[in-house]
């Protein structure tokens, strides 16, 4: 073991498991299968919308080789991510409302069999009127998804702080725009899969399943089975991303829950890619208009957004989701008057949710391009214009959040140097552009979504005779690095040989409760949490050192493998001796670390106003620089130039990775991708038609990362990976427009798009000029 | 997916015969585009021959003034190929234009030439396709794209095939009634549903290609995002210069109609200068050759946008080039 302390935090270092993940070695939740479990499979609506009169499931149950088959008869219990929005049920009763929602599903021998049963499932329906557009489920006479929501609106948020009225009175430009941006899917690598083993004998159910949030899974699969949560144990493996498409409890789960007690033993489930993009929680296909008031020198004197968000067939996070989209108006800009409209809508189309940038990404991507189109009219620079709106110092926002450390200045500083913005804005040759645009995004929801008084994060340290430490986290990495990160901390804070640490993750029978991976809470919140128990274990090791060199505590220094007097390294122990003397009496030892957002952090008093608080908020910004292909009309991005301030970069390998994950996400968003109903089915559910980038689209991404140094993050740090994403699409668009002259107010900006725009120009161009030959007298008189 | 009888022939007389045209055989190489088909019910095929263990299928050469290209070379050893790169460089080029390297890796030139037409309506799960009724060239009766049509409007999506018409490319055929040369565009037929002129059993066994020498050649292809994707719409071209003239001029299409096709009647510009009214019958006659229907994701509107204007682009710089 190693003489000096170890470093631990701000280390360039690869993922503590990604050496398995790259050599294929780590093992994925499908490459556990046990081999005699049964094949579960679903059968799925072949209708967007439809009264369920009959689901006749009897050929498939007296198929030879079916252990079961179970229906929306075997669960009335509804879920859902919110404890005020739960009316999804597991398996469809009496009304489907989205094409491909589980309506049976069957336990089978193999693949086959199963296959062949679900072939014989009849439905008897009648079917009801496809609600698919925003535009067809507000019309007044619309047929309705849900009893008690007129007008299919999920959630409707109206709030006004300052006085928008006066800050438009006092701009010397209004300008208000309509963007559109289409509904996205997450498009993780890995389809979802999950195994539920139910133990007759026990009555318990392990279940192992590809989640980020192991915790809320536990919770709502014993709801809808009806069990105690005592009875259930979730395991997650590894997951090959996530993003969002695993931040609920999805209906996979619970079906092969309730698929494995009915069968009374194991039973596995792969969803297809088509299945796992039906089961989508995407982000929603938004309409955004965007009203902002300007002073001459490009100060934003008022704000007003109205989102319009088509939710797809039931809740899941929708209020949360259409609450976002108006919050984060606020945090980035010194914006004093902020008024918001939101309307979260039901449509006949599969479930939207949290995608990374969860609600925030298209109003940003509205407010920064209207932001930069009033900035050309005012003849500012756009960067320029972004650093007159800063704000001033740690503060408050009119909707209450807390801005505690920003590093957005810098960020801006950093890419307009390297891009070398001030000589290519405006100066590049035809077809080529460059553009800017900024974001930021919470690290961590200062209140949690179930409120239960606990911490909102608790890590356990367990040290035994063995010397070794147990890490026990119940943070779900899903990729992002949270098992590096608490890693990293352990060890900076004990100093420790690396070879002396292990992280054990997410088994609920093992790990301590964590609330998941969602709004960019873990590195914050875990972080803190570990932080607070390596110290505290820590202090229980100096205590034992002390005792074992008949000093005082403060007279011992700790050099991670031994413990000195002060001033005497002769008189040591080693890390073994001083572990054995923690044990005396005690024996093994568990240490807990927790952390919890304090209130003044939760966000203001208005309804809803807890969404969006956060302790620190990360910033970016960045710049693109694009080619636009006269002929086809593509667009290819050259180069992009990302900033991010993250507090504090715990491992900065790590955190150029994520935003570099971001911003590619970003781009898929802005270039290319989105997902395609027809008659309210999906069907672009596959990854040729779905149409995210390729490496052959991916530039190089020059990455700066920014420390502010927060205050209350472990080490400084803040998040990392969400904030860099909602920049990209209105960059992007800048940057066609300073390319083309044309500007977009509708994402992805694919090739069919800006050909119609330039057939259009050409068009115009084409009747000005016969308008010019016909009246050459007025021609040029403005 | 269905249980397989596959069988492994080490000839093409034995894989001839080991099919025997038996209805629902199909001949297996790279599998790219066959094994996605089945997985999704499309094909139902429940014997195969495999022949990836035929060397006869994987030989390059050169004699004569022509490559002679087994149908079993894999698109990877085409692109990689001295022979190909020198006397047909244009054939590398397509070729590295098809999917991306792992599928380039296993897909052969046999498997792309003959590969199967493609449609947003019938590329699909079983799942989808049971909801949405099915269509014409898979189950179903109508065709989803043209509901009053009689015929398949799926489309020829391949990118080798119009690089090896502009070259003149000739098949070799052998099949259980013998074995014949032809025209590499006589293979195709202008039907979605049954766009390969071939019998029951019938194996591509090689192309011959001509030298290269002598043309000025090119291929583009405009799709969505750069790898991976199927052309929306793909120009070969080959042109001949003389001076400031048209010396001979060749266009082939692919992926905007039923089958990989040549323009015809460019016959007609040999001699003349491709001034604006050359390009203007270009265009005319590209318009008239191709027939993007609403069979993919973008629409038919765009792919002809883009045919026009990459046939023009083509032509008008390699006859630049060929000038240099």
């Amino acid at each position: 073991m190693n003489t000096k302390p170890s470093k631990g935090v701000g280390q360039r270092m690869p993922l503590y498991d990604g050496v398995e993940k790259v050599t294929g070695r780590a093992k994925y939740t499908a490459d556990l299968f046990p081999r005699d479990a049964l094949v579960g499979r679903i059968y799925r609506s072949p209708l967007p919308h439809a009264e369920l009169i009959e689901v006749d499931v009897s050929a498939a149950r007296s198929l030879p080789g079916v252990v079961a088959v179970i229906t929306g008869a075997d669960c009335d219990i509804p879920y859902g991510i919110l404890p005020i929005a739960q009316n999804e049920f597991p398996l469809a009763r009496d009304r489907v409302r989205y094409f491909g929602e589980p309506v049976a599903a069957v336990a089978a021998v193999d693949e086959e069999t199963a296959e062949r049963a679900l072939k014989l499932i009849r439905l008897h329906v009648r079917e009801l009127p496809i609600i698919d557009s925003i535009a067809k489920a507000r019309a007044p006479d619309a047929a309705l998804l849900h009893d008690k929501k007129p007008g299919n609106i999920e959630r409707e948020v109206h709030n006004e702080f300052g006085d928008t009225a006066a800050g438009f009175a006092a701009a010397d430009l209004v300008r208000e725009q309509t963007y559109h941006a289409a509904e996205v899917n997450h498009a993780q690598m890995e389809p979802h899969a999950a195994f539920a083993a139910w133990e007759p004998e026990r009555e318990q159910l392990t279940l192992h399943t590809c989640s980020m949030v192991p915790y809320y899974v536990h919770k709502k699969v014993a709801q809808c089975l009806g069990i105690d949560t005592a009875q259930v144990r979730v395991i997650k493996p590894y997951v090959g991303g996530a993003f969002g498409a695993r931040v609920e409890t999805l209906n996979f789960e619970i079906i092969v829950s309730l698929l494995a007690r009915a069968a009374r033993g194991a039973v596995r489930m792969q969803l297809t890619r088509e299945e796992s993009m039906l089961t989508h929680r995407g982000r929603p296909e938004s309409e955004t208009r965007v009203k902002l008031g300007m002073t001459r020198d490009g100060r934003i004197t008022a704000c007003e957004c109205e989102v319009v968000q088509r939710g797809g067939a039931y809740a899941g996070y929708g209020i949360i989701t259409i609450l976002y989209a108006g919050a984060l108006l606020n945090g980035i800009y010194d914006v004093k008057n902020v008024k918001y409209d939101g309307y979260r809508v039901y449509t006949n189309t599969p479930p939207c949710g949290a995608m990374r940038g969860h609600g925030t990404v298209n109003t940003r991507v509205a407010f920064e391009s209207l932001m930069t189109s009033m900035a050309a009219e005012l003849d500012l620079d756009p960067i320029e214009v972004r650093r007159r709106n800063r704000i001033p110092g740690p503060s408050v926002t009119p909707n209450g959040l807390r801005v505690e450390s920003y590093g957005l200045p810098q960020c801006l500083d950093k890419v307009e140097e390297a891009s070398g913005w001030r000589q290519l804005r405006g100066k590049l040759p035809k077809w080529k552009g460059i553009g800017m645009a900024c974001s930021h995004f919470v690290s961590g929801s200062a209140k949690p979504v179930h409120f239960t008084g606990e911490p909102h994060a608790t890590i356990v340290l367990k040290l035994d005779f063995d010397g070794g430490i147990s890490i026990l986290s119940g943070a779900a990495d899903v990729g992002q690095g949270s098992t590096t990160i608490v890693a990293q901390v352990v060890v900076e804070v004990l100093g420790v040989d690396w070879r002396r640490v292990r992280v054990i993750t997410n088994d609920s029978a093992v790990t301590p409760k964590d609330n998941g991976s969602y709004s960019s809470r873990v590195t914050f919140m875990v972080g803190n949490a570990t932080l607070d128990a390596a110290q505290k274990l820590k202090q229980v090791l100096v205590e034992a050192a002390a005792r074992r060199l008949q000093v005082e505590p403060d007279q011992v220094e700790c050099l991670g493998e031994s413990f000195h007097v002060l001033g005497d390294p002769s008189r040591a122990v080693s890390f073994s001796d001083a572990t054995a003397e923690a044990l005396v009496d005690t024996g093994t030892l568990h240490v807990k670390g927790t952390f919890t957002c304090p209130i003044e952090f939760q966000g203001g008093k208005h309804r809803g106003g807890a969404v969006g608080s956060t302790m620190g908020f990360s910033y970016a910004a960045q710049v693109v620089e694009v080619s636009v292909d006269p002929v086809t009309c593509r667009v290819s991005v050259d180069k992009i130039w990302a900033a991010l301030d993250c507090g504090f970069a715990i491992n900065p390998l790590a955190v150029e990775g994520q935003i570099q994950g971001g911003v590619f996400m970003g781009m898929g968003q802005g270039l290319s991708e989105q997902t395609r109903y027809e008659n309210g089915k999906m069907s672009a559910a596959n990854f040729l038609d779905y149409g995210f980038p390729t490496m052959a689209e991916t530039p190089p991404i020059e990455v700066f990362i920014v420390e502010s140094i927060d205050p209350n993050g472990p080490f400084g740090a803040k998040e990392a990976s969400e904030g860099p994403l909602a920049g990209f699409p209105a960059a992007l668009a800048d940057a066609v427009r300073d390319a083309t002259g044309l500007e977009f107010h509708e994402w992805p900006l694919t090739p069919e798009r800006i050909a119609k725009a330039m057939e259009a120009r050409e068009r115009e161009q084409r009747a000005a000029a016969r308008k010019t030959v016909r009246q050459p007298a007025t021609a040029g008189a403005a | 997916m269905q249980e397989l009888d596959i069988v492994k022939p080490a000839s093409v007389a034995e894989a001839v015969s080991l099919h025997g045209g038996a209805v629902g055989a199909r001949y297996l190489a790279g599998g790219t585009d066959l094994v996605p088909n089945m997985r999704r019910g499309l094909q139902k095929s429940r014997k195969l021959v495999d022949i990836t263990g035929i060397e006869e299928l994987r030989q390059i050469a050169f004699e004569n003034g022509a490559l002679r290209i087994g149908a079993g070379v894999t698109l990877e050893a085409l692109c990689a190929s001295d022979l190909v790169r020198r006397h047909a460089p244009l054939l590398a080029l397509a070729a590295s234009q098809v999917a991306g390297p792992t599928h380039r890796a296993a897909a052969t030139l046999g498997g792309n030439l003959m590969q199967d037409t493609r449609c947003y309506f019938y590329n699909q799960s079983d799942f989808w396709r049971t909801a949405n009724e099915y269509c014409m060239k898979a189950e179903g009766t109508i065709c989803r794209v043209a509901p009053s049509s009689s015929r398949c409007w799926a489309s020829y999506c391949g990118d080798v095939a119009p690089a090896m018409l502009v070259l003149g490319a000739e098949v070799d055929i052998s099949g259980p009634t013998g074995n014949r040369r032809e025209p590499l565009a006589a293979l195709y037929a202008d039907d979605g549903l049954q766009h390969l002129k071939l019998g029951p059993g019938d194996l591509l066994v090689s192309v011959e290609v001509p030298a290269q020498s002598g043309w000025t050649a090119g291929y583009e292809k405009v799709r969505v995002r750069g790898t991976i994707d199927f052309p929306l719409a793909g120009i070969a071209v080959a042109i001949k210069r003389e001076g400031n003239r048209i010396a001979d001029l060749r266009v082939a299409c692919t992926g905007v109609n039923a089958y990989p096709g040549l323009v015809p009647n460019l016959e007609a510009w040999r001699g003349k200068e491709p001034d604006e009214a050359f390009f203007a019958a270009l265009e005319k006659a590209v318009r008239k050759e191709i027939q993007p229907m609403e069979s993919t994701l973008t629409a038919a509107g765009y792919r002809k946008r883009v045919a026009l204007g990459l046939a023009r682009k083509l032509v008008g710089e390699l006859f630049e080039s060929a000038g240099a």
